[in-house]
This record gives C-alpha cells, structure tokens and sequence, in this order.
C-alpha cells in the first residue's frame, strides 16, 4: 500500500473523530515504490488542507512531508518539527483553529461530504496532468491558475455540501437556507436549480410563496 | 533458517556428518552418520523445559565460552531444528550416574538415552560444499597474551557481548568483571555453607570460632572434629579475603568504553595466514559502531595495515563510523599487549604516520581474528575427492568460481575463501545453479534411507 | 464473500519478547492485559521468539485449540517475518490473510528504547490498531499467473554471457541485447586477467562462441530495449534492432549493463599518453609497451574515495597490483612504484598476488589524500612517510588508477525496468545482505559491474547465481502474486467514469462495456495494490484487499479510543 491510498474523505473523518494533527510522509518524487502515488498523496493532502482552511481548521495541522527510508535523522526532524507544531495548536478546534468546537465538528462533516464528492476527486485526480501535459483542449494549468480554481471549487463544493447536510434534515425554502448558511439568496437559488436538475433535490411544497425543497434520499452513498 | 527447515523439498539433517561418497556427477551415493542427539526429533516440540530441570551446567560453545548451559540444550535460540541435544560428555545419566530429570519432565516422551548413531544413504546428482569456517586460535599470537590478559577478547567473542541475546544482554561488561562476579557467587555461596558449619561447631561448643581457633593454634589436639572445625575456619577466613578483595575489585565495574579493535590476527602473517581475510575491517567498523550506538560514550581506536573497505556502500559506512561513532583509525601493526593497572589492556603500536612506538591503555581489545579453514576440511576433502589450496580452502579457479576439482561437487562461502555475507549469498545462489545444471541432465533422483 | 458474524470472530494474539530486544524496553505484561481487553480478543499468548519453531508451534497450537480464525502477532517487521507467520497460520489451516502483524520492535523498543512508558503506550496504540483490523479481515486466495519460459539478458558481457549460458544450459530460452556491435564486453579491452594472468580476450572468445553455438541463445547485438511492459513472467519487451524493431514476450529479465571506467580530466596531468589510465595501460601492455619506459608511477583512488565520489571501487588496486606484475614480468629493466592510501588487496589470491608483486620488486608508498603525489615534467613527488620526506621518482608512464563508474544510461535503464540505483548510480539490489542479485521489483535481477565494480571472479560466480535466482519462477512456469490488491467491491456503483484507469501508475485497470454497462475491470497479476484508484473512486465501488475503508476507519478508531 501507498500513501496514494489514503482517501481525504477518511482524513476529514478522522479529525472529526478528534485527530488533532495527521502527518503523511511519503517516497520522494521519483523515488516512489509505487510510481507515482506520492504525487496524488501530495495533490490530496494540498487539497484537503485549503479545505481546512476554508472551514476554519488549522491548515497546519495537515502536512505531507517526503523523506527516505535510509534518512533516519530526515524522519526524526520531521516527526519533531510536526509534534512541537501540534502541540502549540492544541487540541482541534481550541485556541489554535478559527472555528471552535461543537461548531467545527459540523464543518468537518461538510468537508467529508465535499471530500468524497466526484468534482473535488477528478480536480484532484487531474492536478498532474493539467499542470503538466494539460487538459482536454490542450491548455496547461501554472500551479497557481490551478490553485485559483481549486478555491472556487471549494467554496462552491462546501456551500453545495451545506446546503445538502440543512435538507437532510427538513425541507426548507430558499431564503430558509440563505439565513442559515449566511450565504446570499442568488447563490443558493444557483446551487438548488442545479441540484434539482441532478436529482439530488426535489420540490416538497410552496410554503406561504416561496417553494420549499427537500432531499432525495441517494442509493449509493 | 526457518524458511529452509520448512521447504518442502529440503530435507534437513543436522548433527550429521558425511561419510562416504562415490560415483560421479548426476549419480552420486552418499553415506550420512546422523548422530545420536538421545532426543526424538520427531516427538520434541522444542519447548526447553528439559533444559530448565536438567542439574548439569556446561560451558557455552555458542556464547563463545562467556556464558553456560545445560547438559541437554539447544545449540542457539533460534535454531533449526529446535530439537534438543544431549551432550553425551556431560549428561549424568549417560556417564552412569543416577538421574534422569529431563525423561521425566519431558511431556513429549523425546528423550531416550539409548538412541544411537545411524547411517543413512542418500543418492544425489550433486553436492555443495559449504562447511564455513573456523576463527584461528589467537593464544598462538604470543605477544597479544589472548587468554592470559582477560580483557582481550575475540571479534566473535565481542559479537556475543554486544548481542541483545548474549550472556550480558549487551552490556558490554569486561571479561575481568564477568569473571571476577561469577568467582563471587560461587564463593559466596561456599562461604554461606561454611558458615553454617561454623555456626554449628560455635553451638556446640558454646565459643566462638576466632577463640576456639587460637586456642587450638597454641594447643593442637587429635580431636576429628576439632580438626575440622579448624580447617574450615581457615579455609572461610581465606576466602572471605579473596571476596573482600574481589568485591573491592568489581565495586567500580563499569562496561568498556575505550575499545581497541586490532587487525589482522593471524591474516596477513606469514607465521600463520599469508591471506588477507577480507571481512574482518568490516566487522571490526561494524562492532565499534554498534558498540558507540548502545552506549554513545564509548570510543574505538582501529589499529589496521590497511583498512580494507572494500563493497558496496563499505567506504562510506568506514567515513561514517568515524565521523558519527567516535572511531580513530590507526595505520600500523600492533607489536604486543601487555596487561596495565585495573586489568586495562595496554596496546604497543607502531605509529607508521609518525614513525613512532607508542603506548595505549584501553578498558577492552578486540582481536579481529583470521577466517581458518574449518577444522576436518581436510578429512572431507579426501572424502569428496577435491583439491584444496594452500592454505586448506577447497580449491577453485576464477573463471568457474564454484567448481571443484571434482566434477558434480561444488563449493560456496568460506569453504572456498574468506568473503562477507552479501558475497556469500551470491555464491550460494552460483552453486545451486552450477547444482541445477547436473541434475536437470540425469534422471530424477530419489532419495533413500537405509539402517 | 462469505462474511464472519461479529460473534463468530476469535482473535489470538502473539506477542514477542523477542529474546530482550522487545521485552527489555516494553511492559510486556501490560501489553497482554491490552489486548485481552479488545473486542473479539479469545487468547493472548507472550513468547521469547515467536518466529522460532516453538512460537510457530504455539501460533499453530493456538489456531487449532482455541479455535482462531484471526491471528495478530506484535513482533518485528512485516517485512522480514510476514511471510512466515502467514504461512505457519495456513499450515494451521487457517486462511494466510486472516493474519496481522504489528510492529513493535522497529517502532517501538528500538527507537524508543529511554522512553519506557511512552513506547509501551505506542505499542498499545499499534497493538489496539492491529486488532481492529484483523477482526474486519476477509480471506483471500493467492492468486497464480503464468510464467514465459524466456529470458532477457541486458549487456553481453562475462557476467551477462555467464547467466545466459547457465539458463540455456538448464533449457530456457534467452535473448542477449547488447548494444555494442560485439558481445564480450569489458574484456574486449583487457590485456590479463589476475592471478592467474589469463588471456581476456580468449576467456572472451571461448564464452562468447559458446553462446553463439547455442541453439537457445539469441543474440541483438547493437541493440536496444526501448520498452519494457507487463510483469514478472509476462514482460513485453521491446528491443531496437539492427533489423528493426521486435516485441518479444519474456518471463524474466537480467541486467548485466557493466560499468565504465572514469576519464581522469584534469587530474594528476591526465593526457591519455604520459600520463594514462590503468584502462589504456592494458591495452598499451596487449601491444607492448615502449622500450623507452623505465620507470612507471602508479597513483590508486584517482577521481574516487573524495567528496564527489565517496565509494571506493573495490577493484582498481586489483587492477594495478596486476599490471605493475605484468611490466616487473615482461620488462624487468622496468621499475614500478604505486603510491597508494589503502591497498584494497582483499581476499585469498589477492593478498597472494600483493606478496607476489613485492617479490618481484614493486614499490609501495602510501600517501596521504590531503597531500596527494604531484606529477611533473618527467617526476612524480609524494612525502614517503617511513623515511619522513618528501621524494621525486622517476616518471616516464604515469598510471592513474580511475574507479569503475556507472553507466551513463544506467539511468535510463533504470527508468524503464523501473527498477531503482544507488547514490553512485549502480543498480540497487533487493536486499544488500540476503538479495544481492535480485531487484525489489519481482522477475528482474541483476549481476556483475552493473551492480557494483566485480572482478573476473565475481562477475561469474554472480552471472551464475542470478540465472539460478531467475531460474525459479521460470522452472515453475508460474508466479503466485499477492492478492493484495484492488478488486471491484461494488460493481453497481461504478460508473465506468474511468478516472481511476486514468489514475494507475501500471495500467492494471480498464473500463469494459457488460451486461450492466460500462465497468471498470482489474488486470490482478498487473495490479500492485497502491490503493490510488479505491482512495479516487467517488462511488466507493473499488476497493483494496486487507486495506478496505472499514479497515482503516477501524484502525483509527481504534487508535482513537485506546488513546487516554
């Protein structure tokens, strides 16, 4: 097994479990057993830490690090460097993190969602070939043009993923779901539109006169 | 090891010797002495408990002398077949005496103390030779005065003290302190002995010892028991001097930390072995590093002709040991070792850098001893019908570097020459294939078991 | 697959004391009251070495007295001992991956050996974590592909040419490639080889003719591979002929590319006529040397043994111990000095060969790297340390002693064997003690310089032993691969999207149109079990044998709530 095994959405489950800190140290680049699975560990763990920052968990509490495994003293540095950052964090969502706890435990929840979502894992999957050979049109992506889209990604992906996890719990009209999230009404009439032509949506009724939307429950989760 | 006592297709006969060979490549008949080890291989499940109840207490070969075992043992922990042995010198039950311990605790039923030798005939299409080494004797080294200075011990030796599973847990304790402890706890308990016996005569006399003896002193009598109240007064007061200064001796005791490593014991001497044996400035760099990583304090001075890192990643580890490891490494060949005060070896060496004689005390020497032809190489190089050199390594050319002289008979290892571990292997992989060759020509062979 | 009720799950756990390596910096006892306290845990048992006979026996006693069908044994590393506890567990009749192993040894006792209470607490940790999973474990079978009785052997030379006659001999069919237009390699260029002065050319000759007269043997000379895809026992190769390109099915392969000499540019005066290296000097000795040299100065470790090349080259004051014998023998006019810092005259016939040059009136003097000899107009000066000063000798012929480097293209060779090199650049074998002549990457082995500078002697005894490591899967016919590896769990969620075949680094997936559509299908012998494809499926639907979702969530819950 590889660190290109390690799944983000477990990552994202773990801290809400109550990881404070999670360190994944892979083969150098080129040097890895398994080809290239320390590129796609690097790209998911680059990815899931702009989400953290997004939901307010510190980003430092996420790093991937590479070393060797003749490099005992490369390994101890790391492991010392990481332990002293954690503890000066703190346990997860304290003084260290912009969210607090039970408010941060939520935010994780939606990070998992998004996490596990098909639109974060192609971007993630295809962050090698679009900054290197390109996408489909053939345009090539510079690391910071590809950065720029992964944070729209994230905060359209997060508040699609709030939106979800408020209809889990009851139908609720649009400007029911933009009070609650603090996210502008235009938005979220966006995201439901688009959720209802995929089938994630449905239309439960008009409440007074603003129609109300609920969930339809997903066979595969 | 475990991976070869558990191959399908190989059969393990250990404790066994070769006999008898004849016939030639791809039809070989070979006769095998299995020797008697009085414990069924098949019923023991190598538990130990026979070893823990057996009263007999024997020098151990393995721990090179440094530590003891039981009449009936395991050669080493994890040894393949786990199967005990009984040492027939020393068992009392096979020498007459009344006992019988390990029959009686052995829950298998293995023990049998009237199993014999057998003979056992296997046909093979080929043989491969790979019967090691033996560690030359360095007490033939006058000047280095092994086993008069007690502090001077072999690589091999060291090996077993630096061991996590050796006889010191791999505390690098001094021989003169291992030595000395173990004198104390057998005086000690002589002297608990003659104590009580003191104490009875004080009783039934109703006087002390120290009167009744300078009384008696002045005045002998013929009185036996007087007599030996005596005797054994003096012989306590004399031993409770040697433990006074014993004690007095290891109260200090502390593990070597100033090590000397002397190379080229026996190798590359013309008195003994012209040969250069190749591993041993490794191993030499390798106990001194080990040495530094369990106790960080310790340094090692490394007193070689030339420092013969010579493989794959050797000069490098050489750099390393003595950037990291606090190792000296000294050019010139050490002269002699004499014994210096607090039983602390004192090198005489040649600096040839400086061109000058220079003296050297350390808590330990390390004699890197030469690889010899194993003991017997002779008698069973008559047996297979191979050549060996001059030196008494089966004989090979460069470019067949696993033939003998005796088609169908191969040779891997330090049968053959001096060579390190990763050499080793290679050259075992050699043979089996130079093996391969004559036996996928002839018929397939079965092997068969007779008397 | 059949499912274990959670109540029908009976966990044995081994713990090893390791003789003191493990005991003697862990509580062991504590570590035992751990595990008997974890789920699904029925025994728990401590041994001095579980990995000897007698701990394989308890784990097999265990299995089949206590009824376990999951074992974890807290040891050493998977790496080493793995194997061995899997298959004592199938000798028990249990399934083999129904077993787990902790490591804390290497993870513990022996990196925390001052910290007794914190390695203990970590060892808990990794033990609790070992528990969790092996409780989750499904059996699996291991899975059997076959094996093409053909070989490829890269680089023509003795040590190549050894291995290919040794499994010709044996009835397989090999392929050499060579890129040179001859085969023979660096003896081509060698005047004699030591001790025993042969001629290499003709050692070359009589090898290379055998090969050629073989009728399994055929030979690619200036040729290329420019592709290797597949696996152990189905490799397809592709080599660059001098007829063209040709795709070749082969079982196994062997490199045995060599290695080259260093041109000493710059130093010590090097000009390739008075000043030349040992590698020249043997072809100047194949022709005769010329009358008017009298005095030849040999400087050892030139280019090697300094701060760009650490290595020493093992074979070069072979090299010249040899040669300065030669001239002594040939042209006894001729005086020969080697100034040198370590005679690296290892061995038996060596060390023979250095008596034998000191007989014949070779002069050593040792120098020091930090004042190395100088060599002048007709002079060479070194400080002699015996006598305590500084000297000229006389120089006609300057021979640089220049260690054996890696191949330029070693590099690229090794990029598509996907097989890894050192630091120097020189193959790096599985295992430097126990797999000298096998690459970690199954079905490739290598030998002779290609792995590090050998002499005639080793070049054959290791040309000879990695036919006999190659030898096994060919003489099988078939190769058992792990079945750790990525498996369609869930084939209704797939979506055939195909982001995951996308995503292999060894094109072990593909997308198939079936009954239910377009699904993604796993190519087992070619998947290598990274797990990158089940961390990107969306759908969930693929997942990695022994290293589930369930597993690992298990796992960190584990570690979770055994933390304080």
């Amino acid at each position: 097994m590889c660190t290109g095994r390690l799944d983000p959405a477990i990552v994202a489950k773990a801290f809400k479990k109550g990881l404070d800190g999670l360190l994944v140290v892979g083969c150098y680049f080129g040097d890895c057993h398994y080809i290239s699975g320390n590129y796609q560990a690097q790209a998911k763990i680059e990815m899931t830490r702009r989400l953290f920052e997004h939901i307010g968990v510190n980003p430092q509490r996420l790093a991937f690090k590479q070393c060797s495994s003749g490099e005992a003293a490369v390994f101890v540095e790391i492991v010392n460097t990481f332990d002293a950052t954690i503890r000066e964090l703190g346990p997860l969502g304290g003084d260290g993190d912009a969210v607090r706890n039970p408010a941060l435990s939520e935010k994780l929840a939606t990070a998992e969602a998004v996490l596990a979502g098909e639109k974060m894992r192609w971007v993630i999957g295809k962050k090698t070939p679009f900054t290197t050979s390109g996408n489909m049109y053939g345009e090539i992506f510079t690391e910071h043009e590809f950065n720029r889209a992964i944070d729209m990604i994230i905060v359209e992906e997060t508040e699609v993923q709030e939106i979800l996890g408020q209809l889990r719990q009851k139908a609720l009209s649009v400007a029911e779901l933009a009070g609650s999230l603090a996210i502008p009404p235009a938005r979220i009439f966006r995201y439901v539109t688009a959720l209802k032509r995929k089938g994630f949506v449905a239309l439960e009724g008009i409440s007074g006169r603003s129609p109300k939307y609920k969930l339809i429950s997903q066979e595969v989760s | 090891m475990l991976d070869v006592g558990r191959h399908p297709n190989i059969d393990l006969l250990a404790y066994s010797e070769v006999q008898h060979i004849e016939g030639q490549a791809g039809n070989f008949k070979v006769t095998v002495r299995k020797k008697a080890r009085y414990v069924d291989e098949d019923k023991c499940t190598g538990c130990g408990l026979c070893s823990e109840k057996c009263p007999t207490t024997v020098v151990d070969a393995f721990n090179e002398g440094l530590g003891m075992r039981r009449a009936v043992y395991a050669y080493f922990a994890q040894g393949i077949p786990s199967t005990r042995t009984i040492d027939p010198d020393h068992c009392r039950q096979l020498n007459g005496k009344k006992c019988g311990i390990c029959q009686k605790v052995c829950q298998a039923g293995a023990i049998d103390y009237t199993q014999q030798d057998r003979l056992i005939e296997l046909q093979v299409g080929a043989v491969i030779a790979a019967v090691g080494y033996d560690v030359f004797d360095p007490a033939q080294i006058a000047e280095y005065r092994y086993r008069e200075i007690e502090n001077v011990v072999t690589a091999i030796e060291f090996e077993r003290l630096l061991s996590a599973s050796g006889p010191t847990s791999g505390h690098v304790y001094r021989p003169s302190d291992l030595n000395a402890k173990a004198e104390i706890q057998v005086l000690e308990k002589q002297a608990a002995k003659s104590g009580r016996m003191l104490a009875r005569f004080e009783k039934k006399y109703g006087r002390t010892s120290a009167d009744f003896f300078m009384q008696y002193q002045a005045a002998p009598t013929d009185d036996a028991d007087q007599e030996k109240w005596a005797r054994v007064y003096q012989e306590d007061l004399a031993r409770k001097e040697r433990l006074a200064a014993l004690n007095d001796a290891v109260k200090d005791a502390a593990t070597a930390k100033r090590l000397a490593f002397i190379q080229c014991v026996g190798s590359r001497d013309f008195r003994f072995y012209p040969f250069c044996s190749g591993y041993c400035c490794m191993h030499s760099i390798k106990e001194a590093i080990i040495a530094n990583e369990h106790e960080p304090q310790t340094v090692s001075t490394i007193f070689g002709m030339d420092i013969r890192a010579v493989g794959k990643g050797f000069e490098e580890y050489k750099i390393r040991g003595g950037n990291k490891s606090g190792i000296t490494y000294v050019r010139g060949r050490v002269a002699e070792i004499i014994e210096g005060p607090g039983r602390n070896p004192v090198v005489v060496y040649e600096d040839t850098r400086t061109r000058s004689v220079k003296q050297e005390a350390f808590d330990l020497v390390i004699l890197a001893t030469a690889c010899a032809p194993t003991r017997g190489i002779a008698e069973l190089a008559a047996t297979l019908n191979v050549a060996l050199d001059d030196y008494g390594f089966i004989k090979t050319v460069p470019s067949a570097p696993v033939d003998t002289s005796m088609r169908g008979i191969f040779v891997c290892g330090c049968a053959g020459a001096p060579m390190d571990v990763p050499e080793s292997v290679a050259q075992a992989s050699s043979a089996a294939e130079r093996a391969a060759e004559i036996i996928f020509q002839s018929d397939p062979v079965k092997e068969k078991a007779v008397a | 697959m059949p499912e274990n009720h959670a109540s029908d799950i009976r966990i044995g756990v081994f713990i090893c004391h390791c003789g003191s390596n493990i005991a003697g910096y862990l509580d062991m006892e504590a570590l035992a009251d751990f595990a008997e306290t974890r789920p699904h845990v029925v025994f728990v048992q401590r041994n001095l070495y579980t990995c000897s006979e007698s701990g394989i026996n308890e784990i097999k006693k265990g299995i089949q007295e206590q009824d376990l069908n999951r074992v974890v044994v807290a040891s050493c590393t998977p790496r080493t001992h793995e194997p061995l506890f899997r298959s004592s567990c199938a000798e028990a009749g249990l399934n083999p991956y129904l077993f787990e192993m902790v490591n804390i040894r290497d993870q513990c006792s022996w990196v925390h050996m001052q910290e007794k209470t914190d390695a203990t607490e970590k060892a808990r940790e990794l033990i609790g974590m070992g528990i969790a999973k092996a409780a989750l474990l499904q059996p699996q079978e291991i899975i059997l592909s076959e094996v093409q009785t053909r070989a490829l052997v890269i680089g023509g030379g003795i040590a190549g040419l050894t291995a290919s006659l040794s499994l010709a001999r044996r009835g397989y069919e090999v392929v050499v490639v060579e890129k040179d237009q001859a085969l023979g390699g660096m003896l081509n260029h060698l005047y004699k080889l030591g001790p025993q002065m042969q001629a290499a050319k003709e050692l070359a000759a009589e090898t290379v003719q055998k090969v050629n007269a073989h009728p399994k043997i055929t030979v690619f000379t200036r040729a290329h591979v420019t592709q290797v895809k597949g696996f152990i026992g189905k490799f397809e190769v592709t080599v660059e002929t001098q007829s063209g390109a040709k795709k070749i099915d082969i079982g196994i392969i062997i490199v045995a590319t060599g290695a080259q000499p260093l041109v000493p540019e710059g130093l010590y005066g090097y000009d390739g006529k008075r000043t030349v290296t040992q590698f020249q000097l043997e072809t100047m000795l194949a022709k005769g040397l010329d009358a008017a040299v009298r005095h030849v100065v040999m400087i050892q470790c030139v280019g090697s043994r300094n701060d760009e090349r650490p290595f020493c080259a093992k074979i070069c004051c072979q090299t010249a111990v040899k040669n300065a014998i030669l001239i002594r023998r040939q042209y006894p006019e001729t005086k020969v000095s080697i100034l040198y810092r370590d005679m690296q005259m290892y061995g038996v016939e060596n060390e023979a060969m250095f008596r034998d040059s000191k007989a014949a009136g070779v002069r050593y003097i040792n120098y020091d790297p930090a004042d190395p000899p100088q060599v002048k107009a007709d002079k060479v000066g070194v400080y002699h340390p015996l006598l305590g000063r500084k000297m000229e000798l006389a120089a006609d012929l300057v021979v640089l002693s220049t260690p054996l480097l890696a191949r330029e293209d070693a590099h690229e060779t090794s990029q598509l064997l996907r097989v890894p090199v050192n630091e120097n650049g020189f193959f790096l074998e599985g295992h430097v003690k126990l797999k000298p002549l096998d690459f970690a990457t199954d079905g490739i082995f290598l030998c002779g310089s290609a792995r590090f500078p050998a002499n005639i002697r080793e070049a054959v005894a290791q040309g000879l032993g990695a036919a006999a490591r190659a030898s096994i899967p060919l003489s099988k016919g078939s190769v058992e691969v792990e079945p750790i590896i990525s498996v369609l769990a869930d084939e209704d969620a797939c979506r055939g999207c195909g982001l995951c075949v996308a995503l292999c680094p060894y094109g072990a997936l593909e997308v198939r149109q079936t009954e239910k559509g377009r699904k993604v299908h796993v190519i087992n012998v070619a998947c290598k079990g990274c797990g990158i494809c089940a961390a990107t499926c969306y759908q969930h639907a693929l997942s990695i044998n022994s290293f589930t979702d369930r597993q690992i969530e298990a796992q960190i819950d584990a570690f979770l709530t055994v933390h304080p």
